[in-house]
């Protein structure tokens, strides 16, 4: 019996893989209009999210499937991360799937948008869990080209056509400049496992190296939207359907930050001191011109992006300290972020169903629904960090990682910048509660499931941020 | 049992409780309610903090620290943890009350003063919360748990600035008050970052009990140069006050405070009295031993409030607007404050007169303001403007008003046996006896001052003749609500200053302090004589200028008016004139000119400068990003060839 001895942790990981086939394969066996695969989706994701939730969260080294696949702590946590943008994403897609919204038409085959996204998020699972460079790679791109496919969910979009075009074009590079990197670390190291690069890294360095950090960082630098790989982020953002821009932002943005963290704190671990001016710049400059692109935008989604772009800077900042501190940090920000994105997309999300995405539709949204403009002013100060709401408290450990090795220049721009995103983030909210309502609008209807969510989304935002010691989880969890 | 601790719960709970059931159910279709509901518990978090008061002072363990309660917040990597907790010492327990009570007296008065607005339940709601965030400051025991509630300060204000966001100048000045103390705020953070990182805690009782001496030897690397600890401390305290230098308003962070005029009047009283721009002086008390052993810090901090105090009454005196008088004297009477703190320096040693009489301008000055600013709302409220020209003639038909501003502006100036005189002496006594000469010289000269445009103002709103048609026509009547109020805070106005000076010299002491400590130190039986001096003679002017039967106070208000009755008496005249010259020409035309000029184009402009220039750089962000794919293609490259050479890489 014991070769057929299933380790219980490998669990929800096996469900997540065989899941989309469940979904996608239900569709064989009903309507088209049936609600089945939907139900299905809920009830598979929140429940992979209990069993997430159940695995204890084990120190040291983790715990080994079939010798190369590892599931540590951050990997759980990462996990959790990932299955709460699934969730969150999918119910936000559920609107699309019956009519259509910011003048694109409606979407269709929800069951395959689902499975997509299932394999998205699988992708994400597989980078937490790679001990050598073959799985980390495949990883990758598991949670990228489903990405392409959903980008261009809407086929009857031009512009969604166009957003994948490029999306995949440019991807395409990034990805020849991940394998190239890769290519130069095996040549380097002589292996594809972690352990035997850390080993080879510890012991001495050469160009071969150098090359392959920067090949690496460079491609990478593209899925997390770095300064200058950003350029495609505001195109796609703007031309994917909304649901999709949701998803993208937060379950590719996760996945590329947690790629960068088992990177900098596994194989490249002994130079992380060499390679820390690199991101300190790459952090930098993304998080200011983040900042600065934000600023003029009049479209909501591709301020959405550029917002998005910034916080990926600031993920950056974290990325300096030392290990412990910087996955605490990176993990207890990406669910902020997860939940405070979510939260502002399902505002922007229902304004699209009735007007254009723009930020002349937001005015006098107080006037006319006060919860939608409560919720939009919560998400918006918690995106820009203001005490005692959970933006703050992310923030704060990202920057005190930061600063606990010293890079306080880099801190101190960061923090000034911050200044800077509160000014276009009140914009939004001057838009909501000071312009007077514009008569030529259409009115806003929720439905019930809207504003559960909403209502749902918005106590997380200001409970995590009140009571930040519920996720104790996160804090006292890691004893690496 | 109610015991203390309970008590210290009450006090935090009952005004967070106010907020949450206005804003959540009873909102602003009960707004009968949500105004007695918020009367009530406020008028009980007062009592509570006066019982907790009383029987702190009355036991022998006064002048001690208590905590009374404390919780684990956030356990931040090793032994930095962030706890929730209330400190109880002398300082504290005497900002509760004030807190408190100046809460309860708005709540109150607020009753009046809304009675017509649309939107009271938020109101009330808004400005309990305002009062909890300040009243979770001034417990906290770390620096963390007061950035906390230093930032929903500065968030309640936000909301309650721009309350008639109908209105876009208060929306605009609303915005230009949170962004300018935010921006302040961010330095607090590095500071916090810094000092906890070199320290190891956020405590307040282990930051205040820090020597420099064993951090001398030690560095760190700050990432542009290696500095050692010690260094790096006075850098962290220099960034933790310039959170306070944002929030108290000091020079040239001090725009957003006249502006924020444009809140209701409650919101301006309880910010200037109580909440808000006090955090700033209450920071730099609050870590009073820490700043003292950090270097040259408390002199830096000496002269910023010096330098404000008179910047801002030479343009108080320039000022017709009422609220902006009162507001510019806030930013004066703030820059006594900071400096008696800064002037606690001697050399190497310190003396610690500063801190207490800082401490008991604190407490006296939240009297007198919060009841300015109540008499100032309950003029306009009868006249309809803040505009001096309009007044005039009150007197008679606001009898209660009149006795009670009289009272207040007594208090201000410094007139004994007013409450402002005793901190105000105290504060110039602690200024002589630092050996600060050139700022003793000015603090007297700005109490003059003080005494001058406060009375100017009194003369002008009360004296003379109507000058408004409703006024003219007796429409003016004094509402109980409002007056009320205004009559209880009369008698601290009056009183506080005689029945605190004991109780401020025996329990007001800075805590123990990591540098040396003057105890024999020179008294000048003479100073109160001379301020007195000072303030009369400035009394005089003022009566003479807008109040004497012979002075004109339209003409004082108008220069364009030159004929008229001064022909009469040739010579009198020459001189009015010669005076008016002097008077109107030098000190109006020429300082104060010079003054406003530097704040309307230096400072604003500056703002605005930096605020074009980041919205430039924005543009060019945007043009770059023109969908033209082979330009994105070639960032790529651009990219991966920028990185190579300045990602310092050592390839």
């Amino acid at each position: 019996m014991s070769e057929f001895y299933i380790p219980n942790f490998i669990v929800p990981d096996l469900l997540l893989l065989i899941f989309p086939f469940i979904v996608i394969g239900s569709r064989l066996f009903c309507s088209a209009q049936s609600k089945v695969p939907w139900r299905i989706a809920n009830i598979g994701f929140i429940a992979i999210f209990v069993l997430l939730n159940l695995i204890p969260i084990a120190s040291g080294e983790g715990r080994f499937f079939i010798t190369n696949w590892r599931v540590d702590d951050f990997g759980v946590l990462m996990r959790e991360v990932l299955m709460v943008s699934a969730i969150l994403g999918i119910w936000f897609a559920k609107d699309y799937f019956e009519h259509g919204a910011d003048g694109k038409p409606q979407m269709h085959q929800i069951a395959e948008f689902i499975g997509a996204t299932a394999f998205a998020t699988f992708g994400g699972f597989t980078v937490v869990s790679a001990c050598d460079m073959l799985t980390f790679f495949l990883g990758l791109e598991i949670a990228t080209i489903p990405m392409y496919a959903l980008t261009a969910w809407n086929k009857k979009d031009q512009l969604g056509s166009e957003a994948a075009t490029k999306y995949i074009l440019m991807g395409s590079v990034a990805t020849a400049f991940e394998l190239f990197g890769f290519s130069y670390l095996y040549g380097f190291a002589g292996s594809l496992h972690f352990t035997e690069i850390e080993n080879a890294v510890a012991a001495g360095t050469s160009p071969l190296l150098w090359v392959a950090v920067l090949f690496l960082f460079c491609g990478i630098g593209f899925k997390l939207t770095l300064f200058p790989f950003y350029t495609w982020a505001p195109d796609v953002y703007e031309g994917a359907p909304t649901p999709v821009t949701a998803i993208l932002s937060v379950t590719s943005k996760a996945t590329a930050i947690a790629f960068l963290v088992v990177l900098v704190f596994g194989p490249l671990a002994p130079v992380q001191e060499q390679v820390a001016p690199l991101i300190a710049l790459l952090a930098g400059t993304t998080l200011f011109v983040g900042n600065l692109g934000a600023l003029k935008q009049s479209r909501l989604r591709r301020f959405m992006a550029y917002s998005s772009i910034a916080q990926a800077g600031y993920i950056m900042v974290a990325l300096l300290g030392p290990e412990a501190i910087a996955k605490t940090a990176i993990i207890y920000y990406l669910f902020v972020y997860a939940v405070s994105n979510y939260l502002a997309f399902f505002v922007f999300g229902i304004i699209g169903h009735h007007r254009e995405e723009t930020f002349a539709s937001l005015r006098g949204l107080s006037k006319q629904d006060v919860s939608l403009a409560i919720a939009l002013a919560i998400a918006m100060f918690s995106l820009a960090g203001i005490p005692p709401l959970a933006g703050f408290f992310g923030k704060f450990h990202l920057f005190f990682s930061g600063a606990s090795t010293g890079h306080y220049v880099l801190v101190t721009f960061a923090v000034l910048n911050n200044v800077l995103a509160l000014f276009y983030y009140i914009q939004l909210i001057k838009s909501a509660w000071v312009d007077e309502p514009d008569g030529h609008l259409t009115p806003l209807r929720l439905t019930k499931r809207q504003r559960g969510v909403i209502i749902l989304l918005t106590v997380m935002v200001v409970i995590l941020g009140f009571l930040p010691f519920l996720s104790n989880n996160v804090f006292s969890g890691f004893s690496l | 049992m109610i015991n203390d601790t309970t008590l210290g719960y009450l006090i935090l709970i009952l005004p967070f409780l106010t907020f949450a059931i206005n804003g959540l159910f009873l909102g602003n279709k009960n707004a009968k309610a949500a105004a007695g509901l918020a009367v009530t518990f406020n008028g009980l978090a007062f009592a509570s903090a006066a019982i907790l008061a009383v029987h702190y002072f009355t036991s022998t363990f006064a002048p001690q620290k208590a905590v009374l309660f404390d919780h684990t917040f956030i356990p931040f990597a090793g032994d930095l943890v962030a706890r929730i907790g209330m400190l109880i010492d002398p300082l504290s327990v005497m900002m509760l009350v004030v807190v408190t009570f100046i809460s309860f007296m708005v709540n109150i008065y607020s009753i009046g003063y809304m009675r017509e607005d649309r939107a009271m339940g938020r109101f009330f709601a808004l400005l309990s919360l305002f009062s909890f965030s300040m009243l979770g400051l001034v417990v906290a025991t770390n620096l963390f748990q007061m950035f906390i509630f230093w930032e929903l300060v500065g968030v309640s204000s936000y909301l309650l600035i721009g309350f008639w966001y109908h209105k876009p100048s208060a929306v605009s000045a609303s915005k230009q008050a949170f962004i300018l103390t935010r921006f302040a705020d961010s330095f607090f953070l590095l500071g916090i970052v810094l000092v906890s990182y070199v320290v190891g805690s956020f405590d307040f009782s282990t930051i205040n009990s820090l020597s420099m001496y064993p951090f001398r030897n030690e560095t760190i690397d700050m990432g542009l140069c290696i500095m050692s600890k010690s260094n790096a401390l006075i850098l962290g305290s220099i960034l933790i006050f310039t959170g306070g230098w944002g929030k108290s308003a000091m020079f040239p962070m001090h725009i957003w405070l006249p502006n924020a005029m444009e809140g209701p009047t409650p919101v301006s009283s309880i910010i200037h009295s109580a909440t808000m721009v006090v955090a700033g002086v209450y920071l730099v008390a609050r870590l009073f031993p820490f700043f003292a052993v950090c270097g040259n810090a408390l002199t830096l901090i000496m002269w910023v409030g010096a330098f404000t105090m008179v910047f801002a009454a030479v343009i108080a005196c320039t000022q017709k607007d009422i609220k902006r008088i009162l507001a510019y004297s806030t930013l004066s009477q703030l820059g006594y404050m900071m400096f008696a703190l800064g002037a606690c320096k001697i050399g190497q040693a310190i003396i610690t007169t500063g801190w207490t009489a800082s401490t008991f301008h604190i407490f006296t000055h939240a009297f007198f303001k919060c009841s300015l600013f109540l008499i100032a709302g309950s003029l306009i409220h009868q006249v309809g403007t803040n505009d001096l020209d309009a007044m005039g003639g009150l007197r008679k038909k606001m009898k209660v008003t009149y006795a009670c501003t009289l009272i207040s502006i007594l208090a201000i100036s410094g007139i004994p046996p007013f409450s402002g005189f005793f901190s105000k002496d105290e504060i110039i006594l602690a200024a002589f006896q630092g050996h600060h000469y050139a700022v003793f010289a000015l603090a007297l000269l700005t109490s003059g001052l003080t005494t001058f445009y406060m009375f100017r103002l009194f003369f002008l709103a009360f004296h003379g003749e109507p000058r408004h048609e409703g006024v003219k026509a007796g429409h003016v009547h004094e509402d109980l609500a409002m007056t009320l109020p205004i009559v209880i805070l009369a008698i601290p106005a009056f009183l506080s200053g005689i029945l605190g000076k004991g109780l401020f010299e025996h329990f007001f002491t800075p805590g123990k302090l990591h540098v040396p400590t003057m105890l024999k130190v020179a008294h000048a039986e003479w100073i109160p004589f001379v301020a007195i001096g000072v303030a009369v003679l400035a009394l005089l002017i003022a009566w003479y200028l807008y109040a004497s039967p012979k002075a004109k106070a339209q003409r004082a208000l108008d220069s364009t008016n030159r004929s008229g009755i001064y022909k009469i008496i040739y010579n009198k005249f020459y001189f009015d004139e010669m005076y008016y010259t002097v008077v109107r020409q030098f000190i109006f035309g020429g300082v104060a000119r010079v003054a406003r000029a530097f704040n309307d184009y230096v400072i604003e402009g500056l703002l605005a400068f930096s605020i074009w220039f980041v919205h430039k750089l924005g543009e060019l962000v945007r043009t770059a990003q023109a969908g033209y794919l082979p330009f994105y293609l070639g960032t790529l490259l651009v990219g991966l060839l920028l990185w190579r050479f300045f990602g310092q890489l050592p390839l």
